[in-house]
């Protein structure tokens, strides 16, 4: 017995690569999914200079990052079922003479070890950040950026070699050459229609952070969506070392050389506007409210700026990575854009921002700068 | 084929370049941690997580009566998956100070409460595979095959 296992030793009676091919295409599809949903979350947070992010659709954001968090967990049984049908395969023998067959061999180990520790690491990073949880000593955005390529990269190489394969292998029946089954025991068929189950069951049971209506559903997921004034809450004014302002406060609204202040009465005096926009983060969750406020366009005709300057508004926290945020020229000319000062018919809570935040459509949440201090406005 | 192999390598290549790229900017000290999370995946897949369900396996073939060995096959990819995703707030860590919004559900009685409703059901579902498989004219269940 105490040997290394050899790929005879395990039972192929539900291990086929018919079984394999079919779960590794839907594992491809929600991995590619979360690749493209979290590519996209990056343009997002630093746009580069050649695309302009557009304020509509307002739920874009929203819809993309739940998409990126739903694909992902239910990737996990997908990749769980998968690994198990291929496991006696870590048991081949390598060729150990070297030759060609020797080199290609090492490669595809090599190709395979690449894509597994990439994808683990994708999951697992970015299922402990959607719970705020950093068990490790690196940035998770730059990391999980980069590892997301080692993955893309990684996955069209495995497809590229296992080519022949894969057709093969999705153009034969699930159940062909199936062992008789015995007594008790799952088919090949039932195997897959349980995986899929299981892919369903893990996005049920998280989904409710983004999906209103699974709330009651979702006993894992990270969020309800819930919060103070309805809405939920990334980072706390306790967390970010926020105090309560008085009435000494004032906007300070800086444009070609001038300071304008705003006393929050003045701001109150200003014509309101009201939208439904939601908070969406990229760890998956979203919760939407009725903010009210001043449409940014309004606070620039009342400094003398285009309604279509760029502005870049500072927070009064004292540090963290997401103290500031640059609003483009087109999201300050939408109306949607706000300097919120209320939230479902309250004023804003100190948690949401008090006294004004920036709200805009189809924005990350960590753009949706609060407690602001001050506005550089550039035309 | 081969004009199909070249089109997904050429872009496989450049998307690792790209990575290479990204990668050369962390930071030495970090590189560790980097290394520990990466590898660390894998060796626990293929040295704990893979061993422990092929013994799982060993043992239902030989202990677990034939109409139990589906239902638990099933209670376990359903069940252990979720469990494993689950991990993240099971263990509560993240949340400091506690933010009432975050992690705000009881994860950990929901855990037991499904755990309980599974174990409940795949007792069931065997019960119910004994039952019709002694009725006649049915396939046995009965005995082991080998």
């Amino acid at each position: 017995m105490s040997r290394i296992p050899r790929v005879e030793d395990f039972s192929h009676r539900l291990r086929a690569p018919q079984l394999t091919g079919r779960v590794g295409l839907w594992l491809g599809i929600t991995l590619t999914i979360t690749f493209l949903t979290g590519v996209w979350s990056h343009f997002q947070q630093d746009t580069p200079g050649w695309l302009s992010i557009p304020t509509s659709p307002y739920w874009l954001y929203r819809v993309t990052q739940g998409l990126h968090v739903i694909s992902g967990t239910a990737a996990v049984p997908l990749l769980l079922v998968k690994l198990w049908s291929v496991f006696p395969r870590l048991f081949i023998r390598p060729p150990l003479r070297p030759s060609r067959a020797a080199v290609l061999h090492l490669l595809e180990r090599g190709s395979i070890a690449l894509l597994m520790a990439s994808v683990i690491f994708q999951l697992a990073t970015g299922l402990a950040n959607s719970a705020q949880w950093y068990p490790w000593e690196f940035g998770f955005r730059p990391l999980h950026y980069a590892v997301a390529w080692v993955f893309i990269g990684a996955l069209l190489i495995h497809v590229a070699v296992k080519l022949p394969v894969i057709r093969e292998a999705l153009g034969a029946p699930v159940d062909r050459d199936e062992p008789e089954r015995p007594s008790g025991g799952l088919t090949r068929r039932g195997l897959l229609s349980v995986t899929w189950g299981a892919a369903g069951i893990a996005a049920l049971a998280t989904a409710g952070s983004t999906v209103s209506w699974l709330r009651e559903v979702s006993i894992f997921g990270v969020r309800s969506g819930a919060g103070v004034q309805g809405v939920a809450i990334n980072r706390t004014a306790e967390q970010a070392h926020i105090a309560p302002v008085d009435e000494s406060w004032r906007l300070e609204v800086t444009y070609d050389g001038d300071s304008r202040l705003f006393s929050l009465d003045e701001l109150r005096a200003m014509p309101q506007a009201s939208h439904d926009l939601p908070i969406a983060c990229v760890e998956g969750w979203s919760s939407s409210g009725t903010w009210t406020g001043v449409s940014l366009a309004d606070l620039m005709a009342a400094v003398g700026a285009p309604t279509d300057s760029r502005i870049f508004a500072v927070s009064m926290q004292q540090g963290g990575a997401w103290r500031t945020s640059e609003l483009p020229g087109h999201f300050v000319e939408d109306r949607r854009t706000l300097l919120a000062l209320g939230l479902n018919g309250e004023p804003l809570h100190l948690d949401h921002g008090y006294p004004c935040r920036i709200i805009a459509p189809n924005r990350p949440g960590v753009l949706q700068t609060k407690w602001v201090q001050r506005l550089e406005v550039y035309a | 084929m081969t004009a199909w192999r070249i089109v997904l390598a050429v872009p496989a290549v450049a998307a690792l370049a790209y990575a290479a790229s990204r990668l050369a900017d962390v930071p030495s000290d970090q590189w560790a941690s980097v290394l520990k999370w990466l590898i660390g995946g894998v060796v626990l897949h293929d040295g704990v997580l893979a061993p422990v369900v092929v013994v799982l396996g060993l043992i239902a073939s030989r202990w677990l009566p034939a109409p139990w060995r589906a239902p638990a096959v099933v209670g376990l990819i359903w069940w252990g998956s979720v469990s494993l995703l689950a991990i993240p707030v099971l263990t509560g860590n993240g949340v400091d100070p506690p933010n009432e919004t975050l992690q705000h559900r009881p994860y950990v009685a929901s855990w037991w409460i499904g755990m309980a409703a599974t174990v409940a059901l795949v007792l069931a579902a065997g019960w119910v595979r004994r039952f019709r498989s002694m009725r006649p004219g049915s396939p046995s269940l009965g005995e082991r095959s080998r």
